[in-house]
């Protein structure tokens, strides 16, 4: 099975084809910003590249972030449209699971760590299983040093990854040897690792609906949270 | 078009997907039948799907040959921003999400079409909000290059013009058109297609943003343009006399600042002198203000550019004083004037497809690398 895989969120874009047998094509942009130019002329060019139309991909993956807003609606509008174009099976992945992924092999506790901005990031810890990786805590959105609290009370060693374990490294590295932080070539989340991610999930059919398929905020729009506050003040 | 296969959930089924790479087949197999139609056959069975979601309505249609409206499928997110008072960014943004693949998927069912019958995908590319038009666009322009066909991205405010194209048989360019809605207030004047002028702005606060603020600070529900219109007919418009300030005299420029704020300090006096604030008098009074300055613009301009023809469109149109107020002045010189329906005066995607329709036959489709314009300009 023929499986499109798109991220788009962080700064890092990419896309990829592949099957069960490899990824056959994929393009990666660090400096675009604007995933809107990126997207379609990427996905056309590994298409083209792999003497391949649309039709025949089975499959679509996409990565539901959390991340940036802009670039995780564009990565997820995209893969809806061609999936319910074609008709075909979708699967949304959690791009933190991606992160964790490349590093899988660890006998470490594994951190993927992304940057969330306004001096937060995104979390989630994993310990490495048969073939893959296994999500231990759910996806969280935290000040670094939150985080950093949260690793030194932990028994065992961690291996920190994704770009949000670079920017904040002198904070994690005060940690001492239990906290190990990641190279840059697993800063970002790539769409080679959620093509592969994705095939267990479609092999199973456990698909998601393009009806229904969101990206995952983790975060309530700027107004709402400044709304709520009011409402709670009024209510005290 | 009558025996489209569909699946459990009445989505119409396309065409069978491919098998993996392990068959050699694939790679020599042809990909899809390229759809390049030439512009002299963009005849009156072309098909057509728009697509909208410049601020907070999502919405698809599907428009055959430009003038016929198969379907036409809004969802409006008033619910989502009526506890914040206004339009919120980011919630317009991820509802649009969530909506924009059921709209499209309902707008197709309704036509009783599938996506290959499309002859090209249009969308918003602006003005609008930067993230609601992303995700209009990023999903046209994805069915596009799936189908191949072209990718057509509209300015908004010239496919409220089509609205009336759209919606009237005898309606054609040129005509001097009134653009009101609660993030523009523009007197157009348009040539022929693709050509146009603007004549006439506002240099503070659009109409519908007025009637929106001053319904907010009468405590109306929002939005509060059709709570205002509905209240109107209740008072009496000649209870408050606001000012009608024209902003410049000589030009077509309109002002709603000063007036918004003579509703404001009067309801203040009222209050402070102990007196009765009648809602529905001083909705009324407001109103009709409005309706007079709006309509005393147009008519100058209608004068300046010897128009013979008013196209009155965006979301204030449905405002029922002004479509009144602005037909009683155009019959009273002899010159006609055409209005939409109410779902056509609000942001709607078959005008978008209506609009892209006409620019396909002048020959302009949109490159698949575009991106949206927040600030786009009509002229
Ligand atoms: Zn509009």
């Amino acid at each position: 099975m023929l499986v499109l895989g798109i991220e788009t969120s962080t700064p890092q874009a990419s896309v990829a084809i592949g099957s069960e047998q490899g990824v056959v094509a994929s393009a990666m942009v660090s400096r675009g910003a604007n995933y809107n130019e990126f997207l379609l002329p990427a996905i056309r060019f590994c298409l083209e590249e792999s003497r391949l139309g649309y039709r025949n991909l089975g499959a679509v993956a996409v990565s539901l972030g959390p991340g940036l807003f802009s670039g995780m609606r564009v990565g997820v509008a995209t893969a809806k449209a061609i999936a319910q174009t074609l008709s075909l099976p979708m699967v949304g992945m959690a791009s933190l699971d991606l992160v964790a992924y490349e590093v899988r092999y660890s006998a470490k506790t594994i951190c993927a760590v992304l940057d969330a901005r306004r001096n937060e990031v995104f979390h989630a810890f994993y310990r490495s299983s048969p073939g893959g990786i296994q999500r231990m805590t759910e996806y969280r959105v935290e000040k670094p040093g939150q985080l950093a609290i949260g690793i030194a009370s932990r028994p065992e060693e961690v291996l920190l990854v994704g770009n949000g374990s670079l920017l904040y490294r002198d904070m994690f590295e005060e940690l001492g040897s239990v906290c190990e932080v990641g190279t840059m070539s697993h800063a970002f989340p790539n769409a080679r690792s959620l093509v592969e991610l994705s095939l267990p999930r479609l092999f199973r059919e456990d698909f998601d609906s393009p009806y229904d398929l969101k990206p995952l905020y983790l975060r309530h729009s700027a107004r709402r949270i400044q709304w709520e506050r009011i409402r709670t003040e009024r209510s005290a | 078009m009558n025996d489209v296969p569909r699946d459990p959930m009445g989505r119409p089924l396309t065409e069978p997907t491919a098998p993996s790479l392990a068959d050699d087949a694939v790679l020599t197999q042809p990909t899809t039948a390229v759809k390049d139609l030439p512009i002299e056959e963009w005849d009156e069975s072309t098909l057509v799907l728009g697509i909208e979601t410049s601020c907070d309505e999502t919405s698809a249609a599907v428009v055959k040959g430009g003038r016929e409206i198969l379907s036409n499928v809004i969802i409006s997110q008033g619910d989502l921003h009526g506890e914040y008072g206004g339009i919120v960014p980011e919630v317009a943004a991820r509802a649009h999400v969530e909506a924009l693949t059921p709209v499209i998927g309902e707008a197709l069912l309704r036509a009783d079409a599938t996506f290959w019958d499309l002859d090209a995908v249009a969308a918003t590319l602006g003005p609008g909000l930067i993230g609601s038009l992303l995700v209009g666009v990023a999903e046209a322009k994805s069915i596009a290059a799936v189908l191949e066909v072209p990718f057509v991205g509209v300015n908004h405010l010239e496919a409220h013009l089509y609205s009336n194209l759209l919606t009237h048989p005898e309606a054609k360019f040129p005509a001097l058109a009134l653009v009101i809605s609660g993030g523009h207030t523009l007197i157009v004047n348009a040539l022929s297609d693709g050509d146009y002028d603007i004549v006439g702005t506002t240099i503070d606060d659009a109409a519908g943003e007025a009637f929106d603020k001053v319904a907010r600070f009468l405590g109306l529900d929002y939005p509060g343009g059709p709570e205002i219109d509905r209240l109107s007919l209740l008072g009496n418009p000649e209870a408050v006399k606001f000012p009608r300030a024209m902003a410049t005299e000589s030009g077509f420029d309109v002002s709603y600042s000063g007036l918004k704020t003579a509703v404001i300090n009067h309801v203040r006096k009222l209050e402070t002198a102990g007196e009765a604030v009648v809602v529905e008098d001083i909705a009324a009074s407001f109103q009709q203000a409005v309706v007079d300055i709006q309509v005393a613009k147009t008519m100058a301009a209608v004068e300046y550019v010897e128009a013979e023809r008013v196209f009155l469109c965006g979301g204030v149109a449905a405002n029922s004083g002004l479509r009144q107020g602005l037909g009683d002045a155009c019959a009273a010189r002899g010159i006609s004037m055409t209005v939409p329906p109410m779902e056509l005066c609000t942001d709607n995607a078959a005008m978008v497809a209506a609009c892209a329709t006409a620019m396909i036959r002048r020959g302009r489709t949109t490159s698949l690398d575009a991106a949206p314009d927040p600030n786009l300009r009509l002229a």
